[in-house]
């Protein structure tokens, strides 16, 4: 077990056991009950290609620490970019005024945590050459134009990250992670007798560079040509309430809004989310278990520790239709008297940490996939999606569907595209009457944004059905 | 510290030159916020926020590349500019990657856009309690309240662009908002919530803060009873508030981007009639305490007016050097700033006195559009609209259509424009609009 003074991230950040201690002694030299510090450093390199060329690479290095005090649920918070002692205590003294009082804290032995590695890789990216990087993206762009002949244009997008934090609490505990993160994203502009249309498709996960083969590309570049083709022949259906279905896979974006998010601790708390008053009640049929995990390994939503130094989890929400837990924060779970999800997160050291989905999805149901597509007279199929949103009171949700299809007589007939549905969260839990054994999780770059700031988050289903209650955004 | 931040862009600039550039554009940021959250008596959250940044476009034999860091020692900088033009050096050249031309840095306007408010730079901390605790206190004066989280948020930031081939300039302001968020209850679960935020680069630009959380208390208690309607043909009433996500939407397709890459609605519309007449908007950077005024552009381009839609035909797009000459289109600008329409006669009940069947939509919830074809499909809630009267609260619903359809049935045009937002909308009636519910 390392000790602060041994360990690299020390060395990173140019700090010692003194520092920290000083620094937190300030943040809680008004009164504050707890407080931490959370020092990050982040590199991204960034490609985009166009026309051919990559036409443009970008770097970024970003570092800093973020202090908060708390007392009760009372947060002061302020960060400093600077990692010189001074500027740190500055940061300290300014989150301590939270509190009113004083208080003598005394410097205290820090202890190392040891939590385990969901994303172990060989090489980290910054021991990869940008010329590594560079065969990878042009190759995504060759793959793609080959696919197609009606394709006009191609672009690819890359991101790659690796970010060190150092978490330190007045607890006397401190925990360090190392992620990474990359992305890969390719769209597809197709042109058939003078009709344009546009899509694409990424993967992101915390990868290193070995998993970008040959293989793993082109599938990212495939569904991009299927997602942009399958658009030609693709209607608007018509509008209002029907049953939908959702593909497995991508279509945990249901979850996420209509469901995680209104788990999310703190708006418990406050009593302003729609689930507030529904903790242990029967929410969904039997075969319903939605989990939130940070373990699923390589995962764009895992994570070792969270963004508070808490070990993270795999976090059942929704067990055989019963609610069972809250997402929380160090704050909340004190509030509720329970342990700690692991699921305080943050943007950065600029930000507050709190409670966070990390991968978020529906286990297996007992029916399959030909079963329900076969029990929908008239309704849809969801398949691939852009994006959601969720009002946490009135549980009303959305998600976006890019491509899908009309089902008919039990049967899947024409495509569809560009449909905003509508419904609400408890409403569409009750309604889910089968649920196939194809669970997966989407490897898509989910980002989900809450207060201004975004989180890489990952979801999955089953194949599923919602009988006929939410709303679909069509033309009549 | 505007000196400073200047010296620092130049330092910039001069470090990627040595380093082998042979351009190069710096932009130096600093940036201060402070922000209180207040909830149900009591504060809840203060954060406090000082950022300086250096950001860098570099040109490096017919390669192009831009970095970021927000470690600003002399010896990082120095390191992180050598590998960057270091970097530039593996990508392969691009004809059309070159530095805007200093011909549209000339005749830079100087006219004061008032962006700065130093009551704002010497906000006491009292000021901003007290003010907390008043709309505290209006949002807790009906029974049904949960919860109800009021903000205030102040700040003022100075960026520096210093560029090699003659380039620099000093832009900085101040921005101050607050509002209320309020969560009601209904029924055994049910929590409506709603909220009301304003801002402006000037104090005495803002309402009075409790003018504004009764606002966001009234809004909540309008929730209250929200129903979906059914699915059919209406007019739809678009509030000032919500205009911006529309235009937003519409005006992504104006980018010289979206039309190089073949994504975008409107391609080879200019001078077409894209909307009806009742549509005319301004690219205005310059209008005094504007919320997107500039002297210049995000290259360097001197601001200037410039009318988008005259009567419903298209006049420009926004053209950046890069996709200007990919295109062979001179620049205009790249960015939208504020948008400024044509007003019409009435404000937004004036407009609903006139509507016999139609939804008053005052904001959307999610939804999506496609800049290839122009298809898009959002949620909303709002209310009804029956023989001119404002009725129930609606919600789970969406519309649907194409933007070239919507823009052509646009009925009218308010005098109300939204003043706390760039994209100053102004309440915007279409009629024929499909409405998806149950």
């Amino acid at each position: 077990m390392h000790t602060l003074e041994t360990h690299p991230f020390a060395t990173l950040f140019g700090i010692d056991e003194s520092v920290v201690a000083q620094a937190l002694s300030e943040a809680m030299s008004r009164g504050a009950e707890f407080a931490d510090l959370y020092f990050q450093h982040v590199r991204t390199t960034s490609l985009s290609l166009e026309d051919g060329i990559i036409s443009r690479a970008s770097t970024g290095v970003d570092q800093g620490v973020g202090i908060r005090a708390v007392i009760g649920d009372q947060v002061g918070y302020a960060f400093s970019e600077s990692l010189e002692a001074d500027a740190i205590y500055a940061a300290a003294r300014t989150a301590a005024a939270i509190a009113e009082g004083t208080k003598n804290v005394p410097p205290q032995h820090l202890q190392g945590s040891e939590v385990d590695n969901y994303y172990a890789i060989d090489r980290g990216w910054d021991e990869v050459n940008i010329t590594e990087r560079l065969p990878l993206v042009q190759s995504a762009e060759t793959m793609t134009r080959a696919m197609d002949p009606s394709i006009e244009k191609v672009s690819v997008g890359w991101m790659d990250r690796d970010e060190r934090v150092l978490i330190v609490t007045s607890d006397g505990v401190f925990s360090t992670d190392r992620r990474p993160m990359a992305t890969l994203y390719c769209s597809v502009t197709a042109n058939k007798n003078g009709v344009r249309q546009s899509n694409g498709a990424s993967v992101s996960r915390r990868e290193g560079i070995d998993y970008f083969t040959e293989e793993n590309i082109r599938e990212v570049c495939h569904k991009a040509v299927d997602r942009t083709m399958i658009l030609f022949e693709a209607q608007r259906p018509p509008a209002g309430e029907m049953p939908v279905v959702l593909a497995a896979g991508a279509s945990g974006i249901l979850l996420h809004e209509a469901i995680g998010h209104g788990l999310e601790a703190d708006f418990n708390r406050k009593g302003t989310s729609i689930y507030a008053t529904m903790m242990n009640e029967k929410v969904a049929p039997d075969f319903v278990t939605i989990v939130d995990d940070g373990l699923q390994e390589n995962d764009r939503g895992a994570l070792n520790v969270d963004d508070e130094g808490q070990a993270t989890s795999c976090t059942t929400l929704i067990e055989n239709g019963v609610l069972k837990s809250y997402l929380h924060d160090r704050i909340s779970a004190k509030h509720y008297g329970v342990s700690p999800t692991g699921s305080g997160r943050r943007e950065s050291f600029r930000h507050v940490p709190m409670p966070r989905m990390r991968s978020t999805y529906m286990l297996d149901g007992p029916h399959s996939r030909d079963e329900i597509i076969r029990a929908v007279d008239y309704g849809i199929i969801a398949d691939t999606f852009t994006n959601g949103q969720v009002q946490i009171g009135a549980g009303d949700f959305t998600f976006y569907i890019k491509n899908g299809w009309l089902i008919e007589g039990g049967e899947i007939t024409a495509p569809i595209k560009d449909v905003n549905i509508i419904g609400n969260g408890p409403e569409a839990l009750k309604n889910v009457v089968m649920a196939a054994g194809d669970a997966v999780l989407d490897d898509g770059s989910w980002t989900c944004g809450k207060n201004g700031q975004g989180v890489p988050v990952s979801m999955g289903v089953p194949t599923m059905l919602v009988e006929k209650s939410m709303t679909v955004g069509g033309v009549n | 510290m505007e000196r400073e931040l200047l010296q620092q862009a130049e330092q910039a600039v001069e470090l990627a030159r040595r380093a082998g550039a042979n351009n190069a554009i710096a932009r130096v940021r600093d940036e201060n916020s402070t922000e209180y959250t207040y909830r149900d008596g009591n504060i809840e959250q203060v954060q406090q926020s000082a950022t300086r940044g250096l950001s860098i476009q570099l040109y490096v034999n017919g390669r192009y590349s831009t970095h970021q860091t927000s470690d600003l020692r002399a010896v990082s900088v120095a390191r992180f500019i050598e590998d960057a033009v270091a970097l530039t050096q593996h990508l392969a050249e691009d004809p059309h990657r070159i530095i805007p031309d200093s011909a549209l840095y000339a005749n830079r306007p100087d006219t004061d856009l008032q962006s700065d408010d130093a009551l704002v730079r010497d906000l006491p901390r009292e000021a901003c309690i007290d003010w907390l605790k008043k709309m505290d206190a209006v949002t807790h004066t009906d029974d049904r309240v949960v919860s109800a989280t009021t903000d205030v948020y102040y700040g003022w930031n100075t960026s520096a662009r210093v560029s090699s081939n003659g380039f620099s300039g000093i832009q900085n302001g101040t921005s101050i908002g607050y509002g209320a968020s309020v969560t009601l209850k209904e029924g055994e679960h049910g929590r409506p919530e709603d909220h009301r935020y304003v801002r402006a680069h000037h104090l005495s630009d803002l309402p009075d803060p409790e003018m504004v959380a009764r606002e966001g208390l009234d809004r909540a208690i309008s929730r209250l009873g929200s129903e979906k309607a059914p699915s059919g043909r209406a007019t739809m009433v678009v509030d000032p508030e919500a205009g911006g996500r529309l235009i937003g939407a519409i005006w992504g397709a104006l980018q010289a981007h979206s039309i190089q890459q073949n994504r975008s609605f409107l391609a080879d519309k200019k001078d077409a009639q894209i909307a009806s007449p009742l549509l005319t908007v301004t690219d205005d950077p310059l209008m005094v305490r504007g919320l997107a005024s500039r002297h210049y552009d995000g290259e360097g381009i001197s601001a200037k007016r410039r009318c988008v839609v005259d009567q419903g035909v298209l006049q420009m797009y926004y053209v950046d050097t890069y996709y200007g000459r990919k295109l062979g289109w001179e620049p205009t600008t790249g960015t939208s700033s504020n948008l400024v329409f044509a007003p019409g006669d009435k404000d937004l009940n004036g407009l609903i006195a006139e509507i016999k069947d139609g939804f008053h939509v005052t904001s959307w919830l999610g939804g999506n559009a496609d800049t290839t074809t122009g298809d898009f499909s959002y949620g909303f809630r709002g209310f009804r609209i029956a023989n001119g009267r404002k009725m129930g609260a609606v919600s789970e619903m969406n519309i649907a259509g194409n933007f070239l359809d919507l823009l052509q049935h646009l009925v009218a045009v308010g005098n109300d424009p939204n003043v706390y937002s760039s994209l100053q909308s102004p309440t915007l009636v279409f009629d024929n609009v499909a409405f998806s519910g149950k």
